[in-house]
């Protein structure tokens, strides 16, 4: 059996056998968040300028959401539609982790080992479960170029190329615009094993000085945090008008695994499928190899923090942001950190076990890969499965769209019907948008999905209706009868019914006509203009750098496949 | 090398080390989740405060079998039974509500059998309401035991209760109408008593409306504070603090709250009372006995609600309005009923009244307002 | 549309300047046109020209010979208002102006009745507007008599004739002492329209209740509800029965049904036991001291 890498045509190729089915099938539908990308992606598509969309929360800036997936949708939408647009774009997020991977794993491991981390990058749970269960398009879309942008870190760092500097530069702007989280908490999980791998291996060849790797290291910070900075301003400016100071709202990924084991089926064992019999590897191997060591200490923080409270890593050291943000992420991104160790592993088991090895890990790999993209089949959340049409075409008809609403017990498929009508809503899924204090004062998500908060969610749904009038707040579209005793007894009475009696539709009389809301939150034209030019030329101008040729790397810059020193090492597997 | 050779070593102890400080030492959304999906925090049951604090975490989980299955005198009754006790037989608040939290509070206790009070905090769509129940817990073996003191839910005899329905029925004009088309008239109501409060952290607007008219009325009351120079300090509405469906002749209290507003400040009040014409039933008729002003401490308006027709009544909200011996309004308080109430079945309810309005109120009188999941009009 | 309107005049007005030294067109107008009603203009001069008339929401033109007759056909114009011809030549423009007046029988009505549902007796509780349209929904602001007539369900009928001013008039009448459907009319010439008033009875003049024993419990009822008209009370007027005894009170809120309200109370003796609807209070019973 051939010991040459897997090229990265068949790897890409792969990718489009395993995906692009799913993809035109739209099973990104079923998850949680897709129709909330496609959502601020139809804003974008009518108001490219305009980052108000006064859709959700009586008024939101979309600006408290890095734009550049949902913007690329929006251009793709021109010739595919919102939907496949949404496809689109993911399809070409998955592609980039392979080639991502690929290069990111480079730093670590040989050629061969690199191209069967690429190649597992195709089958990640992790990667499955963000994509089709969670519709993750942000998160899976910023990982990708961070992944790419790092090898140009490595280069700048270590070999002082101004090509590298400029490349690394502008991926990583473009992968700001992609998705806050990941710059805010990925980046620093990505690039410091990297740095110290550059500082590992600082005497190897060309010898490099301590202060030039800080010089270095530092003017990519700096740099790098200024660019960021101008591109995502109108970001910048809303975190700090409008801090996330509301009271946090309880998500499952930050659950203790060990008390609630059917959570962590779902935030753990489905992510990681298969890659769990890795972990010992990882471990041992990390731990043997000195250059794999920095990797090896970056995966197991990321991996920790993706526990969620399972331990107490994530409150600790994410503070606040720790109630804030979802801890599935992390996993996703230790799953990434882990790959480098899959190649090693899958080439040395290639090597040994030939065919018996290409089978098991084909299995594996299909099993781990299915599941995720299962597991929202298996197990979906909620009751999802009905349409909204007529909802959005009864209120947009007999001027019923003069006033608000919002919905009870239609779970994510709120952001569909705003998708699709043009009636404004007081409600929404993106909660660091909100700033109507009915919503903000009390621990619950959507309104929509009011009764899960307990009464955290049952208060906020409260302080709404007692000011429906402030809000021009008509119209309640009901599909879960457990809010029909409040609404009644709140002056509102059944109007209408919808999808043969399963949606009810409940009005109150005397609610005057829905006014703009004078926020003060709402971005002047200025930010409009740079969020709708800065973001999306960042990823225009990443596209065209990398296309800039890179210099042929000198042979004793290449990585070979890392073994231990002593042949004696638990978890060694190559001969 | 030695590095690498403990590092597998230590990064498997201080991750098992870290997830041991968090099964011990949950924070605080882990462990609200672990409540909401499993019975991990359970401990064992070796005193009776442990018993009945792990009887009402899987009271809370909804874990009806291993509920009952830690029930001392379980065989006194079916599981269904203690489960019905709790969500009740019929569709009510207390079928979907969810448990906030719970109290347990040791009564008294000797080596074998100890009494425990157990205040379960439940969450509903309306509001919360609090159970309260005295457990005696007992000693088998090792393990301590609560005696469930359960009450049957009283079952009405099968038989046939005539009821002569009356309904209103109404044709609105069509959109298609000249504009000059008459349409049917709003009902006639009228505001019979305002009376502003000043409590607490706001003002309150206290009043009576009646509906003047021969048909039903769909009400509400919006109120406006104006300051002394006419702008408006803010506007509030009824909320769940009115009976909105009002029939010929029938009078409801109205309680409007105005948070973080001080009564000095307001000059006039701006009512704009509002009611629409609805199709409704004069039916089920429910009948308030015994009702009966309780003094301080702990003041209060009890009774008993009789629903004298055939039908089940999912949710009854009972308004009290409370008078001074003047016949001067002096406060307006609510209660929701937690269980159906059913056909001929009296269920008693307890409205509290604040001490410092205790002292004043002289005279009451209450209404109900219900929700039937078959729909009210 | 209005300044559009006078943009245009302005400019065909402007257009009959320039060759002012030209005398051949000129046109000859009606002062006053029906709506709807076919009328001509005739022209002078030599040569072709093109007739523009210009009203609010309209613009007809013609081309034609200068010398000619234009005649326009009753579906031509139907709007009422001013209007403004202007007849552009070779060499010279003329240009005037006519008015289109409502055509003269009315065709139609618009009208307003309040309220739909008021209680009996209630002096000048009705009011009735009503706006006269021709046939092409054009306001006859010229003075029109118009009947109205309140026909009550015992037979009386009211009737009173008022004068149009500007297209409209209103008047008031009193509801009737008897419940029941009155039919409102407005009649103007041969055209009706008719509305439908609820009288309602009106609060219930007395409140009469007795009581009987039945087994453990009290059996109220009260004696048939009619307000001070003679009219009897609708079914659904909740009456309240209060008992009080012992500190302890019972109310139920009961609807008439057939004129009456019945409840039951418990029995305890001693107990006070009185009935309200609204504001009307009823007769007080003392059980077991009568």
């Amino acid at each position: 059996m051939s010991k040459r890498p897997i090229p990265l045509s068949f790897i890409l190729l792969a990718a489009v056998v395993v995906h692009l089915p799913l993809l035109l099938a739209k099973m990104p539908l079923h998850s949680y968040d897709a129709t909330f990308h496609i959502f601020f992606a139809s804003h974008y598509l009518h108001h490219w300028m305009d980052p108000w969309n006064v859709k959700w929360y009586a008024g939101f800036s979309q600006t408290t959401y890095p734009p550049l997936p949902q913007q690329w949708v929006a251009v793709l939408s021109h010739v595919f539609g919102l939907i496949m647009a949404y496809m689109a774009v993911q399809f070409a997020a998955i592609l980039l982790l392979a080639v991502g991977v690929y290069r990111f794993s480079r730093l670590w491991v040989n050629e061969r080992a690199a191209s069967f981390a690429s190649l597992a990058s195709v089958f990640l749970g992790s990667e499955s479960f963000l994509v089709y269960g969670a519709g993750q398009l942000s998160t899976t879309s910023a990982a990708p170029i961070y992944l790419n942008a790092l090898p140009y870190l490595f280069d700048w760092v270590r070999y002082g190329r101004w090509r590298s500097f400029l490349k690394a530069l502008v991926l990583f702007m473009a992968a700001a615009a992609a998705h806050h989280a990941t710059l805010i908490f990925g980046s620093m999980l990505f690039a410091v094993p990297v740095l110290a791998l550059v500082f590992l291996d600082r005497n190897e060849g060309e010898p490099m000085s301590t202060p030039t790797f800080v010089a270095r290291t530092a003017t990519m910070a700096v740099v790098g945090g200024i660019a960021i900075a101008v591109v995502l301003l109108p970001f910048w400016i809303a975190l700090i008008h409008n801090p996330v100071t509301q009271v946090p709202i309880p998500h499952a990924s930050r659950a203790n695994f060990a008390l609630s084991p059917a959570l962590g089926i779902n935030y753990f064992i489905v992510p990681y499928g298969a890659l769990m019999l890795v972990l010992p590897f990882i471990l041992f191997r990390g731990a043997a190899v000195r250059r794999l060591r920095p990797l090896l200490l970056g995966f197991w923080l990321t991996f920790l923090i993706g526990l969620g409270g399972t331990t107490p890593v994530g409150h600790l050291l994410l503070g606040r942001a720790y109630e804030v943000i979802t801890m599935e992420r992390f996993t996703y991104w230790a799953t990434l950190l882990s790959l480098p160790f899959v190649g090693l592993l899958s080439s040395e088991l290639v090597d040994r076990f030939r065919m018996r090895a290409v089978v098991g890990l084909t299995v594996a790999a299909a099993f781990t890969c299915g599941l995720g993209v299962a597991w929202i089949i298996y197990k979906p959340a909620e009751d999802s499965q009905f349409s909204v049409d007529s909802a959005a075409a009864w209120l947009d008809r007999d001027g019923h769209d003069k006033y608000r609403y919002f919905t009870l017990g239609f779970s994510s498929k709120i952001s569909e019907l705003a998708t699709y009508t043009n009636a404004d809503s007081v409600d929404g899924e993106w909660n660091s948008g909100r700033t109507l204090p009915e919503l903000t004062q009390h621990g619950g998500a959507a309104l929509t999905k009011s009764k899960y908060f307990q009464k955290q969610g049952l208060d906020a749904l409260r302080a709404m209706l007692a000011h429906a009038d402030h809000y021009g707040l008509k119209w309640v579209l009901v599909r879960d009868p457990y809010y029909d005793p409040l609404l009644s007894f709140v002056g509102y009475r059944r109007v209408d019914t919808l999808e043969n009696n399963t949606i009810t539709i409940w009005g109150k009389d005397g609610i005057p006509p829905a006014v703009p809301v004078n926020s003060a939150y709402r971005p002047p034209q200025w930010q409009g203009l740079m969020w709708g030019t800065l973001p999306f030329g960042s990823s225009l101008l990443a596209i065209l750098v990398v296309f800039i040729p890179d210099k042929r790397r000198p042979r004793d810059e290449e990585v070979e496949a890392p073994t231990p020193a002593e042949e004696l090492v638990p978890g060694r597997l190559a001969i | 090398m030695k590095s690498g050779r403990w590092l597998p070593i230590i990064i498997v102890v201080v991750t098992a080390l870290l997830i041991a400080i968090s099964v011990l030492h949950p924070n605080q959304s882990a462990a609200a989740l672990a409540d909401a999906g499993t019975t991990g925090l359970l401990r064992p049951s070796t005193t009776p405060e442990a018993a009945v604090e792990n009887l009402a975490r899987e009271i809370g989980q909804r874990h009806w079998g291993s509920a009952y299955s830690r029930l001392a005198n379980k065989s006194e009754f079916t599981e269904a039974d203690f489960q019905r006790d709790l969500t009740g037989t019929y569709m009510s608040l207390r079928s979907y509500a969810t448990l906030d939290h719970f109290e347990v509070r040791p009564q008294h206790a000797s080596q074998n059998d100890a009494q425990e009070l157990l205040k379960l905090h439940w969450s509903t769509v309306v509001g919360t309401f609090e159970d309260t129940k005295s457990l005696h817990v007992v000693k088998n073996g090792d393990r301590w035991q609560a005696e469930w003191p359960l009450v049957k839910e009283p079952r009405v005899p099968p038989q046939v209760i005539p009821v002569n329905y009356l309904r209103w029925d109404v044709i609105y004009r069509g959109a298609q109408d000249d504009w000059g088309a008459q349409d049917v008239e709003s009902p006639h109501v009228r505001i019979v008593d305002m009376h502003p409060l000043e409590r607490g952290d706001g003002v309150l607007i206290m009043g009576e409306l009646l509906n003047e008219d021969v048909v039903p009325a769909y009400v509400s009351v919006k109120a406006t504070l104006l300051a002394k120079s006419g702008a408006a300090i803010a506007t509030e509405d009824s909320f769940d603090k009115i009976s909105h469906l009002l029939l010929p002749k029938q009078v409801t209290p109205f309680l409007i709250s105005f948070p973080g507003v001080e009564l000095a400040q307001v000059a006039s009040v701006r009512m704009e009372p509002s009611a629409s014409l609805i199709a409704a039933s004069a039916d089920p008729v429910i009948a308030i006995e015994d009702q009966k002003l309780n003094p301080a401490p702990g003041a209060s308006l009890t009774g008993k609600l009789v629903d004298q027709s055939g039908q089940v009544v999912n949710v009854v909200h009972v308004l009290g309005t409370f008078y001074d011996k003047n016949g001067k309004l002096v406060w307006v308080a609510d209660h929701y009923m937690d269980r159906a109430l059913l056909p001929q079945v009296p269920a008693s309810f307890t409205i509290p009244i604040p001490p410092d309005i205790a002292g004043q109120v002289s005279s009451e009188r209450a209404v109900t307002a219900i929700y039937s999941s078959g729909g009210f009009q | 549309m209005r300044f559009r309107h006078w943009c245009l005049v302005g400019s065909l007005a402007f257009a009959t300047l320039s060759p002012c030294h030209a005398q051949s067109a000129s046109i000859t107008l009606p002062k006053q046109v029906k709506a709807g009603s076919p009328f001509s203009i005739q022209t002078s001069g030599s040569g072709t020209a093109v007739l523009y008339i210009v009203g609010f929401g309209q613009v007809l033109r013609r081309d034609l010979q200068l010398g000619d007759t234009a005649s326009f056909s009753a579906e031509d114009i139907h709007d009422a208002g001013h209007y403004v011809a202007v007849l552009v030549g070779q060499s010279s423009t003329d240009n005037g102006a006519f008015d289109v007046v409502p055509s003269s029988p009315p065709a139609n009505l618009s009208f307003l009745a309040k309220p739909s549902r008021l209680p009996v007796s209630l002096h000048d509780g009705i009011s009735g507007a009503v706006y006269v349209f021709d046939a092409y929904q054009n306001l006859i602001t010229a003075p029109t008599p118009v009947s109205f007539q309140l026909s009550g369900a015992s037979g009386i009928t009211q009737t009173r004739t008022v004068e149009t001013r500007e297209g409209r008039a209103w008047i008031q009448m009193d509801s009737a002492a008897k419940e029941g459907a009155a039919h409102f009319a407005v009649h103007v010439g041969d055209i009706s329209s008719t509305r439908i008033i609820q009288q309602v009875p009106g609060d219930p003049c007395a409140l009469r209740m007795s009581a009987r024993p039945s087994g453990q419990k009290i059996e109220l009822q009260t004696e048939p509800l009619r307000d001070c008209s003679g009219n009897a009370v609708p079914d659904g007027t909740v009456v309240t029965f209060t008992e009080a005894y012992d500190g302890k009170q019972t109310t139920v809120d009961v609807p008439l049904k057939r004129g009456i309200a019945q409840a039951e109370l418990p029995a305890y003796n001693g107990a006070k036991i009185s009935a309200a609807t609204g504001v009307v209070l009823g007769n007080e019973i003392h059980w077991g001291k009568q």
